[in-house]
């Protein structure tokens, strides 16, 4: 087990630190309320229209399942785009990077590993999202078939980190205005089916949604927690979100080598 | 005192180790902004260490001492020459030479300010590769080593400056290795601590068999702890030697003063 020393020390520190700021901690949970609060009542506004329940009819027809779904699930895109990045740059900032490069961890090994907690956090915002949502807000999860929609998360963090550690490659050389997070993140939260269903958009505005690995992800996710949709069903999801996977994870790792390599003859790899 | 001349084992040796930083331009000259400026921190450095010595680097601010430094920790990349730590090649083997050097810096943000001194230490303990056993019976070693136990549980936000540069020596000591870096370690410090981790470096580290390579520019620190010292101007290595065969009859601070002089004027 001493392969998982190295992930575990991190957790622990990240966990420390997260729950040091207590104060930050409760409210990130009072946030999450409010939003589904905030939804319930948009959900009842729009609820009866014909036009939304027909939008919608292959999730359920409830716009309150698919919009908390959309919302707590592109949290994990957020974390994917994000984390690695944000990890970097917060250990710059802090001055700890240079302290872990002196060690002999591996620099891939020390940005995978800070990034852990930041998804484990993820998924347990996701929880309380759905956990709100169920208790709170009638949100019907009864027939959820779960292990697809597993399977599905975990396709799209593999792909959704990918797109992350190019960002953080990009964040390694030039420290700041990091492109790449910010198009993807609001192409993705704009055409790939978070607040509203695809099927609404232009023509040619879906055929640009289905670029996107968010669209796949949602829409496994939604088909296996509302409508008990198993592999089959989610297949073709799957099977999209595999392919984005091996093409951009290779592709990542090649960038992200190249920006190291390149910081440090520069000698920026600990400035931001 | 080790003199250079029976060094028993050579564990650095450098060989015309350079760094060069480019850069373009800039917005700062718009006309020829994707030029290239050229700006050599480290230029053509032979040297050579041996096991048991503590090895000064002098030089005043921006002669190169740091970028050696982190050059020889595996941090920067050469941009010319070779070197070679314990053995391993400095640019092929950075995995074996990490777990034989530790980068002891007076950068206080090197730590977790909000966990405790122990909490840091078991951090760093699993990056240098400490099993969790191993771990559990070294920090209380260590923080015994700087005198820090009874401050161990403390937030690392509370320690005083020379309290905090003790926990970065406890963490260099973590993974036992063979070669202390040492920059500017005295930074901050109060006569009484900079004579305190003076003590360490030859009571503890020396004779334990422990390399310290030292940059200061602290000329007293130097006559204190070092057996040989290397004067950097520039980038350039101008002087390598025992003190008192660089520096004669004058005092390390005359010597010092007149090389760098006559560096500039060759500048």
């Amino acid at each position: 087990m001493l392969f998982l020393r190295k992930p575990m020390a991190f957790l622990k520190k990240d966990f420390l630190m997260e729950v040091s700021y207590r104060f930050s901690f409760v409210l990130q949970f009072a946030s999450i309320f409010f939003s589904v609060v905030m939804f319930y009542f948009v959900a009842k506004l729009l609820g009866e229209a014909p036009s939304v329940q027909n939008a919608l009819r292959q999730y359920g027809g409830s716009y309150f399942s698919f919009v908390l779904i959309g919302i707590a699930f592109s949290n994990f895109l957020s974390v994917g785009l994000g984390s690695f990045s944000t990890s970097i740059r917060g250990e710059q900032m802090m001055g700890t990077l240079e302290a872990m490069l002196v060690t002999p961890t591996g620099l891939s090994n020390i940005i995978l590993s800070s990034s852990q907690w930041n998804f484990m956090f993820t998924s347990l915002r996701v929880g309380v999202y759905l956990l709100f949502g169920a208790l709170l807000f009638g949100l019907d999860l009864s027939s959820a078939n779960v292990l697809p929609a597993l399977v599905a998360l975990a396709l799209t963090v593999i792909a959704f980190s990918s797109l992350g550690i190019i960002s953080a490659s990009f964040i390694m050389i030039f420290k700041r205005g990091d492109p790449i997070a910010w198009v993807l993140s609001t192409s993705s939260t704009l055409l790939g089916g978070v607040y509203y269903p695809i099927s609404i958009l232009p023509g040619w505005l879906q055929g640009i949604s289905y670029l996107f690995p968010i669209t796949y992800s949602l829409d496994a996710i939604r088909l296996s927690l509302l409508q008990g949709a198993g592999f089959l069903a989610v297949g073709h999801d799957l099977i999209a979100l595999i392919v984005f996977s091996i093409v951009t994870l290779p592709v990542s790792l090649l960038v992200f080598r190249y920006a190291v390599r390149r910081a440090k003859k520069d000698g920026s790899l600990s400035y931001y | 005192m080790l003199k250079y001349h029976h060094m028993a084992e050579v564990v650095l040796q450098t060989q015309g180790l350079s760094k060069e930083f480019t850069k373009r331009r800039g917005l700062s000259s718009p006309l020829h902004m994707f030029d290239k400026v050229t700006f050599t921190a480290v230029r053509g450095v032979d040297l050579t260490v041996g096991r048991g010595e503590v090895f000064g680097l002098l030089g005043p601010n921006g002669a190169g001492k740091t970028t050696l430094t982190k050059m020889l920790c595996t941090l920067l990349l050469p941009s010319r020459g070779s070197a070679t730590i314990c053995g391993y090649d400095l640019v092929r083997q950075q995995g074996k030479i990490k777990s034989s050097v530790a980068l002891i810096s007076s950068e206080e943000r090197s730590f977790y300010w909000r966990l405790s001194g122990r909490e840091n230490l078991k951090f760093f303990a699993a990056l240098y590769g400490l099993s969790a056993e191993r771990a559990y019976q070294r920090i209380p070693e260590v923080l015994e080593l700087v005198g820090m136990t009874d401050a161990a549980a403390r937030r690392f936000q509370e320690y005083s400056t020379g309290m905090k540069q003790r926990m970065a020596l406890a963490r260099g000591l973590l993974g036992d290795p063979e070669i202390f870096f040492m920059d500017e370690p005295t930074k901050g410090l109060d006569p009484v601590a900079t004579h305190q981790l003076h003590d360490f470096i030859r009571d503890r580290l020396v004779s334990d068999g422990k390399t310290v390579v030292l940059a200061t520019h602290h000329l007293a620190e130097a006559e204190e702890v070092c057996d040989r010292v290397g004067v950097m101007y520039g980038g350039e290595m101008k002087a390598c030697g025992p003190i008192r065969e660089l520096a004669g009859d004058a005092t390390l601070a005359e010597y010092f003063l007149s090389l760098v002089k006559e560096s500039q004027v060759d500048h």
